[in-house]
């Protein structure tokens, strides 16, 4: 017989489940600097940073299928409202509040399915800067809004230690290559609390031979941390601007390899 | 609405065989009419007392280094000037012109239909439309309009200039009702005045030089004297006395606007050369 204690515990497995998944993905780190709004992250292969329309980008850690369903879901969701409505009638509130995360929601709960792995940061610049925004998406469907700065990592203690890093930095005295700057220290933060608990379940230090950090200060570490992971990974950046050059609506834009190395070199 | 389905199977995602980045597919799912072909009671014909607006004259020429669109500014129902400022050559993307003529209703629709189109196919792959893409999707939307076209309303037809990056050229594309596509190696042109200024075009390549050889000054001038003709033997299309026409380039750096102070300049030029017009431009 199935009974409300298996419920919460069949709950709690798939929790386990996607959590164990989700907590070795490269952090993604969404900052407003002074004329827009950057995501920031660390990616071996597969693109990570994505444009989802004209004024919306996404970029999401887990199961590669599970971000490539939500991206398709909400690119299309948002180029069917932009057409039939308007651009300007394209908003996250609307695509993740009442289509996404109920859909995650439902997957969550359904013992049946194979449950999404996924945690999701969308950015959308809005008509001034006070209207900009962040929505972190759980895979249960939770989901939040955050004005100035969002992250997701693989452990809540990550995401802490992120938006510490992170601070609340003036917006309008934030440029660009300061942003990526911020945003690579917050990734190096993230990234290696989260390395540093998988080593301490699996018995291992930074300190052991063979680690890079072996040695280093403590202050020092999160940089010589990113550093050695810069060796197997690239940085992947994109920002959504206010004041484009171009004369489309779209405003979104891969940065380019030398704008990166000059905003991050040492 | 769209919606990822809970077992993990999104519309039109990637696990779903299902093709994604396709609008159409999308509106016909959403019974959009623009995917429905339209079925009226009756065949309305000519008969009918219902008229849609239409736009009259664009021209496309090439010159040196891309692509020149001109537009007159009227858009007619029946004998009724139903707007004087309307603009027929609208950006589809970044190199892409789509000079319409015809039912200005769905050629409105069409524009917005392509340039969402468009997107939609490069966020979801990653890649820009083909040209050839671009022109297949184009051909798809005039065909649709067909039933409405043979009822008597919603016919529209396209002048679509692009430059292509690949061979380094403007290029123009022209289209029929049916959605025949036709490349044109030096100018197309649309709408009730094209048929009247048709061997003017001729005309000019045998007599002065092909289009594709002219600086874009040169082009532009030519362009605008065609518009002029068509719009002193076609009732429906507006001549310049009034408002100023559109004139748009395309050139490998992208879309540029021809400044309005540049066609007072050239259509002052024009008229001055033109004896017994006795109106000058505002």
């Amino acid at each position: 017989m199935y009974t409300p204690f298996d419920f919460s515990e069949a709950l709690g497995h798939r929790k386990d489940y996607i959590e164990d998944r989700l907590r070795e993905g490269s952090p993604v780190v969404g900052i407003a600097y002074d004329t827009g709004l950057l995501l920031f992250t660390i990616r071996r292969t597969q693109r990570k940073v994505y444009e989802i329309y004209d004024r919306h980008m996404f970029s999401a850690i887990g199961n590669q299928s599970d971000i490539e369903n939500v991206r398709l879901a909400s690119i299309n969701m948002a180029h069917q409202e932009g057409f039939e409505r308007s651009p300007d009638d394209v908003s996250l509130q609307r695509m993740v509040g009442f289509s996404l995360s109920p859909a995650l929601k439902k997957g969550y709960g359904d013992q049946m399915t194979v449950p999404f792995v996924i945690r999701a940061l969308f950015a959308e610049l809005g008509k001034s800067s006070s209207a900009d925004c962040f929505f972190v998406l759980n895979f249960d469907g939770e989901y939040r809004r955050a004005a100035d700065n969002a992250v997701v990592a693989g452990t809540p203690s990550a995401e802490d230690r992120m938006l510490s890093v992170i601070g609340s930095p003036l917006r309008d005295e934030l440029p660009l290559a300061k942003a990526l700057k911020l945003a690579a220290e917050a990734w190096a933060a993230g990234a290696r609390d989260a390395h540093k608990r998988r080593n301490i379940a699996s018995d291992f230090d930074e300190s052991d031979q063979g680690s890079p950090l072996k040695g280093v200060d403590e202050g020092d570490a999160d940089d010589v941390f990113l550093r050695d992971e810069l060796k197997v990974g690239t940085i992947e950046a994109a920002v959504l601007e206010r004041k484009p050059a171009q004369r489309t609506e779209a405003r979104f834009r891969l940065l380019s390899e030398v704008e990166i190395a000059e905003a991050t070199a040492k | 609405m769209i919606q990822i389905r809970p077992n993990g199977i999104g519309s039109g995602a990637a696990n779903s065989m299902e093709p994604a980045g396709d609008l159409w597919a999308l509106l016909e799912r959403s019974g959009h009419p623009l995917t429905r072909s339209n079925t009226l009671a009756t065949n309305v014909g000519g008969a009918s007392s219902f008229v849609d607006t239409h736009g009259t004259t664009v021209i496309a020429v090439k010159f040196k280094g891309g692509v020149l669109n001109v537009g007159d500014r009227r858009a007619t129902a029946n004998f009724a000037v139903m707007y004087d400022r309307a603009e027929k050559v609208l950006p589809i993307d970044d190199h892409t012109l789509l000079a319409i003529s015809g039912s200005f209703a769905r050629a409105m629709e069409v524009v917005r239909y392509l340039r969402t189109s468009f997107k939609l196919f490069e966020r979801t792959y990653l890649q820009p439309m083909s040209l050839e893409g671009k022109l297949a999707e184009l051909a798809k939307v005039v065909r649709a309009g067909i039933p409405e076209a043979l009822q008597g309303i919603g016919g529209f037809i396209p002048i679509l200039t692009t430059f292509d990056h690949d061979e380094n050229e403007g290029r123009i594309f022209f289209y029929d009702g049916m959605g025949a596509r036709f490349e044109s190696a030096e100018f197309g042109a649309a709408g009730s005045g094209s048929m009247q200024i048709r061997g003017v075009f001729d005309y000019i390549v045998k007599t002065r030089k092909p289009f594709h050889e002219m600086t874009r000054e040169e082009a532009l001038r030519e362009a605008l004297y065609l518009l002029d003709i068509a719009a002193d033997l076609d009732a429906a299309t507006g001549g310049w006395a009034k408002v100023l026409p559109l004139a748009t380039t395309i050139t490998a750096q992208g879309i540029v606007d021809v400044s309005e102070d540049e066609l007072k300049q050239v259509i002052a030029e024009i008229d001055a050369a033109s004896p017994g017009r006795g109106l000058s431009l505002r």
